[in-house]
């Protein structure tokens, strides 16, 4: 029980325009408010909106970054309309997110209840840790890690697998078990972040709330559905949006252990884009995957918000 | 609603979490349950323990089996079946890893680079956040309008630009072309600023009569009194930069400019590459500290995802 804290996001946001403000001391307060502001907004100018507004000018460019960028208009969105790798990309990067969300937030769940309460407290230190530890590590490690656990000779699932009677497939070899692959080494890696903000959550569910349900009679099944559920669709809406985010810009599995392969099976948008950009030097075309990639993310987001109303508590 | 110390047994509900009064469900029902429900509830209890140990067991498992397989001599690892003891035991594979990458110039280099962009954002974010927060000035609501926005960007949009201007700058192959770009974190700005808000003004305000300026304030001040916020900020950015693989794939092509992500990946692949056991070591050698450092400070890392709750 002590490792975890109720949320503080709801504390910290608090007042956003501030009723007094404060007299400025010496400095007229524009200037000081601008010079204040300067470091991080003169990053902010160079290494975030100059490069945004450079890309998509770059998306109606040729440019192979040797010889002068060429204006081609919209001939790169025309291509992508047509590009056949590109919906295959974009389709395995929908199934990759949406079975990451669906698995995250139902596996995160369950381990926060059960975790919750009821339980030996050295139990209970060891599952959390044990469930949250892979988050800290690099995807690379992980990555790398992986590839030799699904090994077909030596690796370890194959192995028990043998010993319990189930033929293990080419984990990464077979093109229908890569992407499946890939989304179970995913859960194995960021389910403790989920469980995390579930068990964060679960601290705001009052617990006189669910006693006094189970006073006026109902068993622990209607307790959950009627009571517990309900009060964590904001902390379950909330893992959705971020789980998709993160999700759909999956990358350094996909090109550590596959390299998108096999047959295409795990190409992602960003693989994709990785490919296009910095192995064919398609900028101009790279630039344009990239902004699709970023609209698909904005508006999965916007859709996910405007669906909220109709699920989310107190939304 | 009387918990009688027969509900509890020994061990299942320890005390001391938030609520010391929660023998919870079982006791809840106690009072009115007969004899067999409260027995099934405690053979519930049981089941659902063992199942939380098999899972817990199954997570760590290929971690254990990692470590005892780097730790064994390289003719008798990845025999069948895996090995769980570390027998005959050996440091070779750790010190075949020294001998294919440098990997302690990679460890210095992950270093340089977590290290300058968690202080360098925490200060610019830190004076940013406080003129949002603190100093009315003109043009200062659209600012920070635009700069949320940008928060919805993705490093893959903005990273080819970059490329390209590091490219003209001569950075490609360098560390300052990861560590220049993270000098700016736009959530930090926006965090911190709303811990800054939940401030009390009486402190400046008072502050500022005895003749303090800006500056004064938000360093002997506010930035004392935001210390969770700073810490958590500080270690989700460790974590991020520590971690991050996209950018120094972009960025970085020598081996002894990588940083670790990127070295591991390297010490896998391509000529030079190790074999598994190596490659073995080589993980270990970079989750071992992680673990230590994650043990010691558990408490912080887990609040700190909790509260600010950004996925790495």
């Amino acid at each position: 029980m002590t490792a975890i804290a109720p949320p503080r996001v709801g504390e910290a946001v608090l007042d956003p325009g501030g009723g007094r403000q404060s007299r400025p001391a010496g400095l007229p307060s524009t200037l000081a408010g601008w010079l204040f502001i300067s470091p991080a907004l003169l990053l902010f100018l160079v290494f975030i909106l100059g490069p945004f507004v450079a890309a998509m000018a770059l998306s109606l460019f040729e440019y192979d970054l040797l010889t002068p960028a060429e204006f081609t208009g919209l001939a790169n969105f025309k291509a992508l309309v047509g590009d056949e790798l590109l919906l295959k990309a974009l389709g395995n990067t929908f199934v990759f997110a949406f079975a990451s969300v669906v698995t995250h937030l139902v596996g995160g769940l369950v381990l926060a209840l059960a975790v919750n309460r009821g339980l030996n407290r050295a139990l209970s230190y060891f599952v959390r840790t044990a469930v949250f530890f892979p988050f800290l590590i690099s995807w690379a490690a992980v990555a790398l890690l992986w590839r030799y656990v699904l090994d077909p000779t030596f690796g370890l699932v194959s192995h028990y697998l043998t010993r319990i009677g189930i033929d293990p497939p080419g984990w990464f070899t077979d093109p229908a078990w890569a992407l499946p692959s890939i989304i179970g080494i995913d859960f194995w890696h960021t389910i403790g972040y989920t469980f995390l903000i579930m068990l964060a959550g679960l601290q705001t569910v009052p617990s006189e709330m669910t006693e006094a349900a189970r006073v006026d009679g109902a068993n622990a099944v209607q307790s959950f559905f009627f009571v517990t559920l309900p009060l964590m669709t904001p902390t379950l809406f909330f893992a959705s949006v971020i789980t998709f985010i993160g999700a759909f810009q999956i990358f350094d599995p996909v090109q550590i252990i596959t390299s998108g392969g096999p047959d295409n099976s795990t190409i992602t948008a960003v693989m994709y884009l990785y490919r296009t950009g910095f192995q064919a030097f398609q900028i101009g075309y790279a630039s344009a995957i990239a902004l699709v990639v970023f609209a698909v993310i904005m508006l999965v987001t916007l859709l996910q918000f405007w669906g909220s109303r109709k699920w989310v508590h107190n939304a | 609603m009387s918990h009688t110390p027969a509900t509890t047994r020994p061990g299942t509900t320890g005390p001391g979490g938030p609520g010391t009064t929660r023998p919870g469900t079982a006791s809840a029902a106690g009072t009115a349950a007969a004899p067999g429900r409260r027995r099934r509830l405690r053979v519930g209890r049981l089941v659902k323990s063992v199942v939380l140990l098999v899972f817990g067991v199954l997570m760590i498992a290929p971690l254990v089996w990692m470590i005892t397989t780097s730790l064994t001599a390289p003719i008798a690892a990845f025999t069948l079946p895996p090995r769980w003891v570390p027998v005959p035991f050996s440091l070779q594979n750790f010190a075949d890893v020294v001998d294919l990458v440098p990997i302690g110039r990679q460890a210095l280099n992950s270093l340089v680079v977590t290290v300058i962009s968690v202080v360098g954002s925490l200060f610019t974010a830190s004076l940013a956040a406080y003129a949002f927060s603190r100093i009315p000035f003109r043009g200062r609501d659209p600012i920070f309008v635009l700069l949320l926005a940008a928060l919805m960007v993705p490093t893959q949009l903005t990273i080819i630009p970059i490329f390209i201007m590091m490219r003209h700058l001569g950075l490609i192959d360098t560390l300052a072309a990861l560590w220049i770009p993270a000098l700016v974190n736009v959530f930090a700005i926006f965090f911190l600023r709303q811990y800054f808000n939940t401030i009390p003004r009486e402190l400046d305000e008072a502050a500022r009569i005895d003749g303090a300026g800006h500056l004064r304030i938000l360093f002997q001040i506010l930035l004392p009194l935001a210390g969770p916020a700073l810490s958590a900020l500080a270690i989700l950015g460790f974590e991020a930069s520590w971690n991050n693989y996209f950018g120094p794939l972009i960025f970085l092509s020598s081996p002894e400019k990588m940083t670790l992500p990127l070295g591991l990946v390297s010490l896998s692949a391509g000529q030079g590459g190790g074999p598994a056991v190596v490659v073995f070591a080589g993980i270990t050698m970079v989750v071992l500290p992680i673990l230590v450092v994650f043990l010691v400070f558990q408490r912080s890392f887990v609040e700190s995802v909790a509260s600010v709750g950004i996925r790495g």
